[in-house]
């Protein structure tokens, strides 16, 4: 197994791993803030039409919600295992972990793709289809949140489908090698992207169920 | 972390997650969305703490992971500190959709 290299601005790989961790962070932080916003002006809305904005959560459909939050933290706990294994120098262990997040990532799209169709299907995509005499304005409201939220989330995941099949494939080759932290890096990517889903769940699938 | 501690991970956020879908159909008012968000930061930090590994990171790297949080409750506190508590002159965009 080859030495990797260090960055020439580097003069210990801890000094390393330390700087590009920070600035992995750094990044999330942005992304906390900009799916922050949206869960803000969603806390807004429902305060303000209080139980029609909650009746129209109640058209979600739970089941493949509930679903999909089982798929994704499943992909997390993969790629918690893809960084282990790889840091422990196994080779052919984490490219399997990798394909079994990205796989999984792939499913939960593919979820929210069927749950999109049917909801189109009902009617309730506001500026293509939405049925405004039949659900009413604040209904609309809450799905204009509902197809931003879930489809920023979703091209989220897609970006991270793509950067995991990335590592897979240069771990696979050999040209990742145990000690730098790109693996982790965008593991980190990964499990964020987890967060966010962990927070839309409740407030899209589980609101007005109670009654 | 050690391939056993993911699996805890994993059956402690399966728990969580059939927790808070069955806590949603049991009705108890407005207490429902308190218990969703509480069981969501559990969740949440047993990702951020363990697969995130923040449990063993520097304080700088922490100080960093908490930062966005942070800035997002004081964006969250102060939107609301205005909207929550308007009774009128509401918003163009609220006028539209009578409540």
């Amino acid at each position: 197994m080859s030495e990797r290299a260090l960055g020439i601005q580097y003069s210990t790989p801890a000094q390393e791993r330390e700087a590009v961790t920070l600035g992995m962070w750094a990044f999330l932080a942005t992304e906390v803030l900009f799916f922050g916003a949206l869960i803000a002006a969603y806390l807004n809305y429902r305060i303000w039409f209080g139980s029609d904005f909650i009746a129209a959560a109640r058209m979600t459909k739970v089941v493949l919600g509930t679903a999909n939050t089982a798929v994704l933290l499943t992909s997390s706990a993969c790629m918690a295992m893809a960084v282990t294994t790889f840091d422990a120098g196994s080779k052919r262990a984490p490219v399997l972990w990798l394909i079994a997040t990205a796989l999984l990532g792939l499913a939960f799209v593919v979820i929210k793709g069927t749950e999109w169709f049917l909801e189109y299907r009902e009617h309730l995509v506001p500026a293509l289809n939405f049925d405004v005499a039949r659900y009413g304005g604040v209904a609309e409201i809450f799905f204009v949140f509902y197809f931003c939220a879930t489809g920023l989330h979703a091209l989220h995941l897609l970006i991270g489908i793509c950067l995991v099949s990335w590592v897979a494939i240069r771990i696979g080759r050999g040209s990742l090698v145990p000690g730098g932290s790109t693996t982790r890096l965008i593991g980190l990517y990964w499990h964020f992207v987890d967060i966010v889903w962990i927070f839309l769940f409740p407030l899209i699938y589980l609101a007005g169920r109670n009654g | 972390m050690t391939g056993r501690a993911v699996l805890r991970c994993w059956l402690a956020l399966m728990l969580l997650l059939a927790a808070t879908t069955a806590s949603a159909f049991v009705p108890l008012g407005s207490l429902n969305l308190p218990i969703s968000l509480s069981i969501a930061v559990t969740k949440a930090l047993i990702v951020l703490l363990f697969f995130m590994e923040l449990r063993s990171s520097r304080a700088l790297v922490r100080a960093f992971a908490a930062a966005g949080f942070f800035w997002l409750l004081i964006m969250i506190t102060l939107t609301g500190a205005d909207y929550w508590h308007r009774t009128d002159a509401r918003a163009p965009i609220d006028q539209a959709y009578q409540r």
